[in-house]
């Protein structure tokens, strides 16, 4: 208690020394805090986005069909598999997916097209897939052969809502598929390419189509929680241990994004130790300068019987105090900025597309880690740095230093 | 003599400093005694030792060569820590230059000692009251060391030194910095103060007026003692 209360007084002593190191607390502590916020929000964002967009989080499929994609790399007993993963903890839907390729013609116009067979209840649940929509409905539930095309696609064709394709494809059996569908919407995601062939159909109309019985192409996964992505991953590999299946999480199919995303985490890292490094510099400076000033204080404080370890506690209490302080101010300023951003955040100069989503804008994130990293940083520089002129000023030799000058 | 109970003892100190390659000797084989209650002198020159000789007594320096007896205790024995203690428990230091803690108020820094002691509250409290009015700093508690005088800094660290009743009181040159008039007083203060609780007190001194007052007196030059007085006072 007395020391603290010595501590406390001698930080105003040097009221100006004590405001710039303070300053430079609070400017590392914000500094670290704001960009912490800012790479957790951005790549959350984007990892949300995209994952929600199309993707989802977790993605099953045959073996290498990602590699050599073919029509019959199939997941057989879908439905069963999907029940399997929602009794999952963490699980927050899952949804079923047919790929193949076709022609499909509209009047004289005829184009290639993807054909993506898609459940509407369980793909909207996942993706929102109805959002996508910027023209006609999505699927009605009892109509047969209906379709959503992509806003290219449609293009290409020139068809609207109400007209009616000729898809011709080859089935799984190895028959000439062919059928007419009913163009019930047009469908935007962002990804222009995409768009330029995306032919929608529901899963049911897709499998009987194709004549592919009970079997489908993908299956994907979102969680509800990110950060649970590989525990879930894990489990649902577990599920599936004994098939030909194989299970797949978003640092696996995306991994470039995951990769650059992490180098540019620790890019990060490496700023943060360039603010240790500030903080380590200022922080040091102040102690040393007044340990030196007081060392005759501290020759006193022994001569009457004060114990070294308390001299080194006096010494840390002291830096600390200015500490704890700072910290809560760049708390204020962090939070206060970090809170800016996350509502208004910031427009990027070129946007960029991926997994079907496009960026245009990057948000920041408020979370505990972006408040708590930067806090054990200045505390542990601080008691690391300032520990030294601690113990220089325990040293002390009272004899040496009362000598009256 | 022999009925009186010997607090401060050294045999053959001897301590060097070396500064820029030159040795300087110093203290230089220094053996006396101190009684319990005694009210003494180490008195000459500047430059003849007193502080160096003080500060070997005090355990605050170590001797190149001799002994110190504190209380009966032989206090080179004796590890850094348990040093500390000793001497947070026995001596009461008086510097020339007062070294007061400046963050510190009067109160605080009389009572500095008792908290490192553990002393409870009320009593540390009771205590300072009691010694200011013994030093004639009634009401003065809550002031910091730069709003007083001289002669009352050191009367607070007269005070500080005291008040956790040591048995040792060791005073270098504590009116040097002070006009002769209240170096007068305080020496009067001190003289009574000695009489009253039997503390046993030891100056370094040039001031005429400490010797006058002293019981013993020992004469210092370069180091060794070339005099010694032994007043009886009746
Ligand atoms: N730390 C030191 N380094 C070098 N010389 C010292 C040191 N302390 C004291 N001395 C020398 O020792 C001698 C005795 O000093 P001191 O004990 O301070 O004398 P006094 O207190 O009687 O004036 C002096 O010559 C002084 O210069
Ligand atoms: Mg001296």
């Amino acid at each position: 208690m007395l020391f603290l209360k010595m501590a406390f007084r001698n930080i105003f002593r040097q009221k100006r020394r004590t405001f710039f190191t303070a300053l430079t607390m609070i400017g590392g502590f914000a500094l670290a805090c704001i960009s912490i916020g800012w790479a957790d929000g951005s790549y959350n964002n984007i990892i949300g986005m995209f994952t929600r967009g199309w993707l989802g989080h977790i993605q099953i499929h045959y073996k290498d069909y990602l590699d050599k994609p073919s029509i019959y790399k199939t997941i057989d007993n879908y439905n069963e598999i999907g029940k399997k993963i929602m009794e999952i903890k963490g699980v927050k839907s899952w949804t079923a997916r047919v790929y193949s390729a076709g022609l499909a013609s509209f009047k004289d116009k005829t184009s290639g097209v993807s054909i993506i067979g898609i459940d509407p209840e369980k793909e909207d649940k996942t993706t929102d897939f109805h959002k996508k929509i910027i023209n006609g409905d999505y699927f009605k539930a009892g109509v047969k052969n209906q379709v959503l095309i992509g806003k290219g696609l449609a293009k290409i064709i020139k068809a609207k809502a109400g007209d009616k394709i000729i898809l011709v494809s080859q089935a799984a059996d190895g028959s000439m598929a062919n059928d007419i569908f009913t163009v019930s919407g047009i469908v935007s995601t962002d990804d222009d390419l995409f768009d330029r062939t995306s032919f929608y159909m529901k899963l049911d109309d897709a499998r009987e189509f194709l004549v592919l019985g009970n079997k489908v192409h993908e299956i994907a996964v979102t969680v509800d929680k990110l950060k649970e992505v590989k525990k879930i991953d894990k489990k649902i590999s577990l599920v599936l241990k004994n098939t030909d299946l194989s299970v797949a999480s978003w640092q696996e199919f995306a991994k470039d994004f995951y990769k650059a995303m992490k180098a540019d985490k620790g890019g990060m890292w490496i700023s943060l130790f360039v603010i240790i490094l500030v903080v380590a510099v200022g922080v040091l400076n102040t102690i040393l300068m007044s340990v030196l000033e007081r060392i005759r204080e501290y020759g006193v404080l022994k001569a009457l019987g004060t114990r070294p370890g308390d001299i080194i506690l006096l010494v840390l209490y002291e830096a600390n105090i200015i500490a704890v302080f700072s910290i809560f101010i760049g708390a204020i300023i962090g939070f206060a900025v970090n809170y800016y951003l996350s509502l208004h955040g910031i427009h990027l100069s070129q946007s960029f597309t991926y997994g079907g989503m496009k960026f245009s804008e990057i948000m920041t994130e408020i979370n505990l880690r972006s408040f708590i990293i930067p806090g054990i940083t200045v505390l542990l520089t601080t008691v690391i740095v300032g520990f030294f002129p601690a113990l220089k000023a325990a040293k002390t030799d009272p004899a040496k230093s009362l000598r009256f000058h | 003599m022999s009925d009186k109970k010997i607090i401060i003892k050294t045999e053959n100190l001897k301590k060097d400093y070396k500064e820029d390659g030159v040795v300087v000797h110093a203290v230089r084989g220094i053996d006396f005694m101190i009684e319990k209650g005694e009210f003494s002198a180490i008195v000459g020159p500047s430059g003849c030792g007193k502080t160096t000789l003080l500060n070997l007594i005090s355990g605050l320096d170590t001797p190149d060569e001799g002994k110190v007896w504190l209380d009966g205790k032989l206090i080179s024995d004796m590890s850094g820590k348990e040093l500390s203690d000793f001497r947070r428990d026995n001596i009461g230091f008086i510097f020339q230059a007062y070294n007061l803690i400046p963050v510190l108020t009067v109160e605080e820094n009389i009572e500095y000692i008792m908290l490192l002691q553990g002393i409870g509250k009320k009593e540390r409290h009771n205590r300072v009251i009691e010694i200011l009015e013994e030093v004639g700093l009634s009401g003065l508690e809550n002031r910091r060391p730069t709003q007083l005088s001289g002669g009352q800094q050191q009367r607070v660290t007269i005070a500080r030194a005291m008040v956790s009743k040591p048995k040792i009181i060791l005073a270098d040159e504590p009116t040097a910095n002070l006009d002769s008039k209240t170096g007068t007083e305080l020496l009067d203060m001190m003289a009574e103060l000695n009489e009253k609780t039997g503390m046993t007190f030891l100056f370094s001194t040039h001031d005429k007026m400490v010797m006058e007052r002293a019981r013993r007196v020992v004469v210092l030059k370069d180091g060794m003692i070339v005099d010694k007085k032994e007043i009886d006072i009746v």
